[in-house]
């Protein structure tokens, strides 16, 4: 029994639940103490010791019909699999009751009976005379593969594989022009809640501990006295007035040009998720114009919400995309209400296929904001080519980040949450960010003042574009 | 020895409908003294399991609810620093007569230390309630309710005394369990469990029950609901559940709703009665709309 219950703990693992060794102890302990008396109810034994996540208990229950039902489909076929199969049935009988279908169909309601009545033996006999007429077919190659695992050939994975294997970590740059219109799957939507609650998770945890620690200010005495009302009046225990503190605000622009797609797709993403969580985040997108999405990013499916953006209906997409447009734009429309010192985000190439610049604006923009963030999917090689100004914009901003990947971007905005948060944002005083930059001039991480002078007064280098 | 079917018989003589799944995790937390983790959302009776087993097992229940900033001091012990203050006070004479025998302020601190255990002993010492139900020299219940309410500093609190049942003073060392209590914890998933706290705990997902079972736990509070009704309604609530609501109907829901129309003695379920008793079971002025255009479509 040990063994059939190792194998398919390690079948879990191989399909990327976690399984501890302890939990499968349990398991083995717990149908020693239960006994075992027909599917269904060591189904619920082995479901209760192993998994641990509501989320994991289809798969589960996927698993184990295919764990137990191949014995019954593999005895009835004739050849070497079988023997050994018989061989190891016989080894460890009292489990071959379980492949008894009888009383399946009650098993479970909901999407269970969809999965047990698809390998019901009706379905089995088909699969059978299917892989009598063609063994090569695709059946046969499946049950091969099963009967692998279910030797135990292959190793279980270590835990930590799910997560490389986690499909945020592909590249965003991968994804090109001609799935523009593909919305997002499950499985990505899925991935970047799991990212962004685990950051969020990370934040809370240490925002709890500077809240602690920072936001504490003088003694509270009314407080104080009370809370050592049992003590006899001796503080042992302190109560300190709270410091007022604000919600983090957050402005993002985020470029909806065919250039970036791939990118600004996982950024509404993230502001979708992100947003009322624990922020208050005004977002914009923008190609020559802009218009602000915040009201709708609240509101709509994600999906829907870039279905329409890839319309245009929100903005033109077919225009060329101008920052020095979108900066002008912004500051006649939204500067003006933009309170309470939002730090700033911009998502975009700085391509701007030879308009004005306008970096002006960008001096407006950060006397108003707390920090200036600019992302750019591209890397720093190209930046200098062809029509790209992040060299001048650059200069206005405290950053400037290459993200490719989501995490990558998740990394870049939980950083940024912890700057704000703890109060560790660089002034906005510009003598003070010059002089700071000049310091750190010889960080190779700060690339983005390259092809700018020592620091005096930010000026396009013309380089960029006598290159081209 | 107990079965399955005996553990269903009991949380049902105490009202409580389980289905397989609860009776066999109610089954092996007891053979195996493993606490529960239960999930599910609100309203679906996972504090009310605790609480039905509780009374038809005969644990006393010792219940710790679980909020944020909850600490070592409210949920396993505490030390009572008033009573230590008052007894130095009162036993200030015997302490004089006691350390007056010494000739050196070096001698009068080391008889002080050597005595310094009466002070951190059980008889200062708040149990709260882990300790207490780890004290308690009958089997108890320890309800550790809503746990994803506390910080994961707590969980990891928690940790020593679910997997060992056992409490680390530092002044008075290891103190286990008399009766290993029956543990159970709930949880409203508003944030993820960790897994070491996953990994110590049998785990349960309670969703919203199926029909007959519904039904049944409506029969077994309101008897003198009629059979027919109990099951248009819990039909009724079963569709509204569907109809993506800001707060579904839950299952103590079903009861409220069921009180208030055995109350008002329905016999039969019109989209009136839905339209003057919506405020039971939705719960937000969006809901209530949906609610009862539901209840037009489908009672007419």
């Amino acid at each position: 029994m040990e063994r059939i219950i190792t194998r398919f703990v390690s079948l879990l693992r191989e399909n990327g639940i976690r399984v501890s060794p302890g939990e499968s102890l349990d398991a083995v302990q717990a149908l020693a103490l239960a006994g075992m008396r027909g599917r269904k109810s060591t189904r619920q034994l082995l479901r209760l010791t192993l998994i641990k996540n509501i989320n994991d208990v289809p798969l589960f229950d996927a698993l184990f019909n295919r764990f137990f039902n191949r014995f019954k489909l593999d005895i009835s076929d004739i050849d070497l699999a079988a023997q050994l199969d018989a061989a190891i049935v016989s080894m460890d009988g009292e489990f071959t009751y379980l492949n008894q279908n009888q009383g399946d169909d009650h098993d479970e309601q909901g999407p269970l009976i969809k999965i047990d009545s698809e390998i019901n033996p009706e379905d089995l006999q088909e699969l059978k005379s299917l892989t009598e007429i063609d063994p090569d077919d695709t059946d046969g190659t499946e049950i091969m593969v099963q009967m692998k695992g279910y030797r135990g050939k292959s190793k279980a994975p270590r835990p930590s594989r799910r997560f490389t294997q986690n499909p945020l970590t592909i590249e965003l740059g991968k994804s090109n022009g001609s799935e523009r219109n593909i919305a997002f799957t499950l499985e990505e939507q899925l991935a970047m809640q799991e990212v962004v609650s685990k950051m969020m998770l990370r934040l809370r945890k240490d925002m709890k501990r500077m809240h602690n620690n920072q936001n504490r200010g003088k003694l509270h005495v009314i407080k104080t006295i009370q809370k050592n009302y049992r003590n006899d009046m001796v503080p042992f225990l302190l109560a300190l007035r709270r410091k007022r503190r604000d919600k983090p605000r957050l402005v993002v622009l985020c470029d909806v040009s065919f250039s970036v797609s791939h990118a600004s797709r996982f950024m509404l993403l993230l502001l979708h998720t992100l947003h009322n969580q624990m922020l208050d985040v005004r977002s914009f997108i923008y190609n020559r114009d802009i218009t602000e999405i915040t009201e709708m990013l609240a509101n709509m499916p994600v999906n829907d919400l870039v279905h329409t953006i890839d319309q245009g209906d929100i903005v033109d997409l077919d225009e060329n995309s101008s920052f020095g447009q979108v900066f002008l734009k912004f500051k006649k429309n939204y500067l003006e209400n933009l309170r309470g010192r939002p730090a700033f985000i911009i998502l975009g190439d700085a391509r701007n296929n030879y308009d004005e610049a306008n970096d002006s604006v960008l001096e407006e923009i950060r006397e108003k904001a707390r920090y200036m963030l600019w992302l750019t999917p591209e890397d720093k090689d190209t930046w200098n080519r062809g029509d790209c100004l992040i060299n001048l914009y650059g200069a206005y901003f405290n950053k400037v980040e290459v993200v490719k990947t989501v995490e990558d971007l998740s990394t870049v905005v939980e950083e940024l949450l912890r700057d704000i948060y703890g109060d560790r944002a660089e002034p906005i005083d510009r003598k003070r960010l010059q002089e700071a930059k000049k310091e750190e001039e010889y960080d190779s991480k700060d690339y983005y003042r390259r092809g700018v002078g020592s620091g005096v007064e930010p000026t396009f280098d013309p380089s960029g574009r006598s290159g081209w | 020895m107990i079965t399955e079917q005996a553990v269903k018989d009991f949380l049902r003589s105490a009202g409580y409908i389980a289905d397989d799944a609860i009776a066999t995790a109610v089954f092996l937390a007891i053979q195996m003294e493993k606490p529960i983790l239960i999930e599910g959302p609100p309203g679906v009776g996972k504090t009310g399991l605790a609480k039905a087993l509780s009374s038809s097992l005969d644990f006393p229940l010792v219940r710790l609810q679980c909020y944020e900033g909850i600490d070592e001091g409210k949920a396993l012990y505490d030390w009572e620093y008033g009573k230590q203050l008052l007894y130095t006070q009162l036993l200030r004479t015997q302490l004089d007569s006691y350390l007056s025998v010494s000739t050196d302020l070096r001698e009068a601190v080391e008889r002080l230390a050597s005595e310094e255990s009466l002070f951190f002993s059980q008889n200062f010492l708040v149990q709260r309630p882990v300790l207490r139900s780890f004290m308690s020299d009958k089997r108890s219940l320890l309800l550790i309710d809503e746990i994803d309410r506390a910080d994961d500093e707590f969980e990891a609190l928690l940790l020593e005394a679910l997997s060992e049942f056992q409490i680390s003073i530092p002044e008075l060392g290891v103190i286990a369990a008399k009766r290993k209590p029956l543990t159970i914890l709930t949880s409203n998933g508003t944030r993820m469990i960790s897994d070491a706290l996953r990994r110590r705990c049998l785990y349960l997902y309670i969703g919203y029950p199926e029909l007959e079972r519904e039904v049944a736990i409506v029969r077994v509070k309101f008897p003198a609901l009629c059979e027919e009704l109990a099951h248009q309604m819990v039909t009724f609530l079963k569709k509204a559940r569907e109809l993506n609501l800001r707060k579904p109907p839950s299952v103590s829901e079903t009861l409220d709703w069921a009180e208030v129309l055995s109350i008002l003695k329905t016999k039969q379920l019109t989209s009136e009665v839905v339209a003057n008793t919506v405020g039971t079971i939705a719960k937000h002025q969006t809901d209530l709309q949906k609610v009862t255009d539901l209840a037009l479509q489908e009672l007419g």
